[in-house]
């Protein structure tokens, strides 16, 4: 009795749960897992724009970086350039500036000597002219014509080899 | 042949039931509510099993029509219960079991859940019974997860395909023919045990109540009915988890047949 099948039962069975079937199709299993469906994309989808986006800015992080590390280098170039220009015309100047002294000093060494000997033989003309003087005042005449003086100023060039 | 005898003794225990524990029987089978013609030899007649599966049908039809009007990204109230349980059966017996083939058998697997989850529940309601302690009905059911899973099986491998799934490969010539007979066997066995099980559990939980609750009209005794309600409730109690615990197993166990008949190795 208890395992007896009864035909119509299974009939009734069959449309009952075919009905449901296609009812609960329509009704709940397509909204539900479509809806979880389209959460997990939905899910996924963001998961995945925040991992590209924090791909993105880690690589422009390191653009900048890099760009930073670029320009700090070129700074460091500027500074070194100018520092090696200021250098060498600090050279070159004090490089002029030395000549010049040196030409300078070439100059005054020779305008002094120059004027040195210009002295000289003013004083020795001087001193011929007075030696002169004095020798005629001495002798008591006067020592006159070049032939006298060529004797005075043989004996002061002798005087200067001395 | 131990149902067969079961059987035996089940009628003679109605015919005899003048005073004894017949209406226990009585209780746990079918009555004709609506007599209606036969047709082809079936007899269409309304009776109380298919007024219960009828309430379980209108019942999930409506909780689920009035649940889901609404179209949400984030469910609320009975959508979001409903919808948890739908993702459980979707990620603990439809994507391990079925895999890819989820989105094909989804539909029928869920419907069967909730079908004998409501069916089973509906026994703990007065006056109510399961549907599901009819073998007639968890037959039905156990067919249609054999052709389901057959059918799907057939499609996919063809007739040749489908009769070499049942020999292993890398055997001895001479043990295919037993191994074939044997995994057919198999096959069928494994549906029928799928049918008796969830009809054995279910009567037995109807007949359990059943029983506890007639104690008091076979001692006869007021004295009996405190223990009787006291144990009925805690047998409810069990039979609730049972409703759950049966329709998930009849569930999973589909969606394992179903995968195991779509599987590519043996």
């Amino acid at each position: 009795m208890l395992l007896n099948v009864n035909p119509g039962l299974i009939f009734w069975t069959v449309v009952t749960f075919l009905f449901l079937l296609l009812v609960l199709k329509k009704l709940a299993w397509k909204p539900i897992l479509g809806g979880l469906e389209s959460r997990e994309q939905w899910i996924k989808d963001t998961l995945d724009d925040a991992e590209k986006r924090r791909r993105e800015a880690e690589q422009k992080l390191a653009q900048y970086e890099q760009m930073l590390d670029q320009a700090k280098k070129e700074t460091q170039e500027i500074i070194n350039n100018s520092r090696k220009t200021a250098e060498m015309m600090k050279n070159e100047i004090v490089r002029q500036a030395n000549e010049e002294a040196m030409r300078l000093i070439e100059k005054a060494r020779r305008d002094i000597s120059l004027e040195s000997e210009k002295a000289i033989e003013e004083i020795r003309k001087l001193a011929v002219d007075l030696s002169v003087e004095a020798a005629s005042k001495l002798i008591g005449q006067t020592l006159t014509g070049s032939g006298h003086r060529e004797i005075v100023k043989k004996y002061i060039q002798e005087m200067k080899l001395s | 042949m131990v149902l067969s005898f079961l059987n035996m003794a089940a009628e003679e225990a109605v015919e005899h039931s003048t005073g004894g524990a017949g209406f226990i029987l009585e209780e746990v089978s079918d009555h004709v509510l609506v007599k209606l013609p036969t047709v082809l030899g079936i007899d269409l007649s309304i009776t109380k099993m298919v007024l219960m599966m009828w309430i379980a049908a209108a019942f999930l039809i409506v909780l689920f029509g009035v649940s889901f009007r609404k179209k949400r990204l984030i469910p609320k109230g009975w959508a979001n219960l409903l919808e948890s349980v739908v993702l459980f059966l979707r990620n603990d017996i439809l994507h391990p079991y079925l895999g890819e083939n989820t989105p094909r058998f989804s539909p029928y697997i869920l419907t069967a859940f909730f079908f004998i989850l409501v069916s089973n529940l509906l026994g703990v309601i007065p006056m109510g019974t399961e549907a599901t302690s009819n073998i007639s009905v968890t037959a039905t059911l156990a067919v249609f997860t054999f052709l389901i899973g057959q059918g799907a099986s057939l499609k996919k491998f063809g007739v040749i395909g489908y009769v070499k799934k049942f020999v292993p490969p890398d055997i001895p010539f001479f043990v295919i023919p037993i191994i074939f007979i044997a995994e057919v066997m198999g096959l069928f066995t494994k549906h029928f045990a799928l049918a008796i099980r969830l009809f054995a559990n279910m009567i037995a939980d109807h007949l359990i109540v059943v029983t506890v609750i007639g104690l008091i009209f076979i001692f006869n005794s007021y004295a009996a009915i405190p223990v009787s309600i006291g144990m009925g409730v805690a047998v409810e109690l069990l039979v609730i988890l049972i409703a759950f615990i049966q329709a998930y197993i009849f569930t999973m166990l589909s969606a394992v047949f179903i995968g195991l008949a779509l599987a590519e190795e043996h």
